[in-house]
């Protein structure tokens, strides 16, 4: 690629009728430190859309800035837009109320210390009481979609911690989802799995689309080529490239970008 | 010139050594307390011990009255102490942590945990005692809650600084309110390290006799009301162990005996509990 011609980055932009989640102009601080400068990203609905990049680059602190787990830490700050269906979310009142319609599951699982039947009814309890026959429905269906339900179905009542790590994971996703949120964010989800538990992830996850909108953070390339629609590539705090998986992988615009789906640094 | 090998050898077989020979040495003197322990206060156990006051020299008597003390003092102690201690380690664990109060407050409790339990004693005669116009079980419990708070909050913040950050971000991840995630999720995920505070704490006063003597004082009656002088295991064995009366020494022998096997029996109670409690594989 020619250095005079190719850009210094490159964001496709998507019609807004497309996109449920909008990052624009973010700037995200720890402290003093600047993490994240100017950031804009599209997050389109029903689809998985993959944050790649090196490590260090921003793209965890992008992600918690969708469901604002920065306010859990003071010194953290986000400036700019994150606009979910039109509102922008940085400045929602009710945080509780924005992460029940934004879920995230982690690095490592964090089942919760109990049976693995409240781990799923957890988030539901929150928001509204329900009949036993209705709860057990609504646990069964997270399980069903989580892919988990034929490996539990006899043992709801074990404890969370009981399972696998793979398991423990996808009931992580089976908890997020029971709450019904319209956005599940993952970082780096299967990084913690062995490569079986990493395949059944990813179907689930590619399942899940149909119903929610996914974003992930992922060190793994070829994942981000198997399992999402659109890629974000991040290197030192800026959105160097986004546009569909297919052409941040088979024909990208920036030189950065291309040099790091070949795996020349990063 | 010995060679590298060698010499890493004769370090590692001395270290090794030393530390055997320390960890016997203790485990001697361990031995040596339980052996005199039950070879001299097994004999006194009998049915009397449950059944009789303390007695008067020469005349056939029990601990009723002590054990009863020390069960309802104790028993008070560990009420009060176990709420304070539990919300003030929370706090300090998950709240003012890192607030310069929070670190005030921090070296206080530390002070408090070393504190001599006499000037405990005796700032609770202060407190309560005088105020009040006499010894009382209620000081007494007053005492003892004031030694074992320290020890509750200590092993509380400890216990809750272990659980992971990334489970109070799950639990924030959902919306759940702090304090509901504390509540429900942290607070029983250290469920087993909570129990063992409380029992430290337990037995911290369980054998505690300075603090007692300015505020309970001890009685040689049954006398179950808070608000009079009460008799407790560690005053009667202070009172009886230090007399020139063979039955008197017997009944502190069995006393002693008495608090070691409640204090070792509660441990494995709690230890049990914990274990069936854990939400481990």
């Amino acid at each position: 690629m020619n250095a005079m011609t190719a850009p210094e980055s490159f964001v496709a932009d998507l019609a807004d009728s497309q996109v449920t989640l909008r990052a624009r102009n973010l700037d995200f601080f720890y402290g003093k430190h600047q993490t994240l400068h100017s950031v804009n990203l599209p997050v389109a609905r029903n689809a998985v859309t993959a944050l790649i990049g090196p490590s260090g680059c921003g793209k965890s602190t992008l992600l918690r800035t969708f469901n604002r787990m920065y306010d859990l830490y003071a010194g953290q700050k986000a400036v700019g837009e994150v606009l979910l269906d039109g509102e922008n979310l940085l400045t929602m009142k009710d945080v509780a109320k924005l992460r029940s319609r934004v879920g995230m599951v982690f690095q490592k699982p964090t089942p919760f210390p109990m049976s693995i039947y409240d781990n799923v009814a957890f988030g539901v309890r929150l928001y509204e009481s329900k009949s036993k026959s209705e709860m057990d429905g609504i646990v069964e269906g997270a399980l069903r979609k989580a892919a988990l339900w034929e490996e539990v179905k006899d043992k709801l009542k074990a404890s969370g911690l009981s399972l696998s790590g793979g398991q423990q994971q996808r009931l992580c996703v089976a908890r997020g989802i029971a709450v019904e949120p319209e956005i599940l964010l993952l970082d780096e989800p299967a990084s913690a799995l062995d490569p079986i538990s990493t395949a059944k992830l990813e179907e689930t996850i590619g399942e899940l689309k149909s119903d929610y909108t996914i974003v992930i953070v992922t060190h793994n390339l070829s994942q981000a080529a198997r399992i999402s629609d659109y890629t974000g590539f991040m290197y030192l705090g800026k959105m160097i490239e986004f546009g569909p998986t297919d052409e941040i992988f088979m024909r990208p615009k920036v030189g950065r970008t291309q040099d790091y789906v070949c795996g020349r640094f990063g | 010139m010995l060679s590298r090998p060698a010499l890493r050898a004769i370090a590692n077989t001395t270290f090794v050594t030393a530390c055997g020979v320390a960890t016997v040495l203790a485990l001697t003197a361990l031995g040596f307390i339980l052996y005199s322990l039950f070879k001299q206060g097994f004999g006194g156990l009998d049915l009397n011990i449950f059944t009789k006051d303390t007695p008067a020299p020469g005349s056939v008597g029990g601990l009723r009255n002590a054990i009863e003390g020390s069960l309802m003092m104790c028993a008070m102690a560990m009420a009060m102490a176990v709420g304070v201690g539990i919300l003030a380690g929370t706090w300090l664990a998950e709240y003012g942590g890192a607030h310069p109060y929070g670190h005030v407050i921090r070296f206080l409790n530390d002070v408090l945990l070393a504190a001599p339990s006499i000037l405990v004693g005796l700032f609770v005669y202060e407190l309560v005692v005088r105020p009040l116009h006499g010894f009382s079980g209620f000081a007494g419990a007053v005492a003892l809650a004031l030694l074992a708070v320290p020890v509750v909050t200590r092993t509380t913040e400890d216990i809750l600084r272990l659980q992971p950050d990334a489970l109070r971000e799950a639990g924030a991840a959902l919306g759940t309110p702090r304090w509901t995630t504390i509540k429900e999720i942290i607070w029983r995920g250290a469920g087993g390290g909570l129990l063992t505070g409380g029992l430290l704490a337990f037995a911290r006063i369980s054998g505690e006799t300075a603090p007692l003597l300015f505020t309970a004082l001890s009685n040689q009656f049954q006398n179950l009301d808070l608000t009079k002088p009460m008799a407790s295991l560690p005053a009667v064995i202070f009172q009886y162990a230090l007399s020139a009366y063979d039955d008197w020494r017997r009944l502190a022998w069995a006393g002693a005996l008495l608090i070691a096997l409640t204090v070792l029996t509660i441990n494995i109670l709690g230890r049990v509990v914990a274990a069936r409690g854990n939400h481990r594989p």
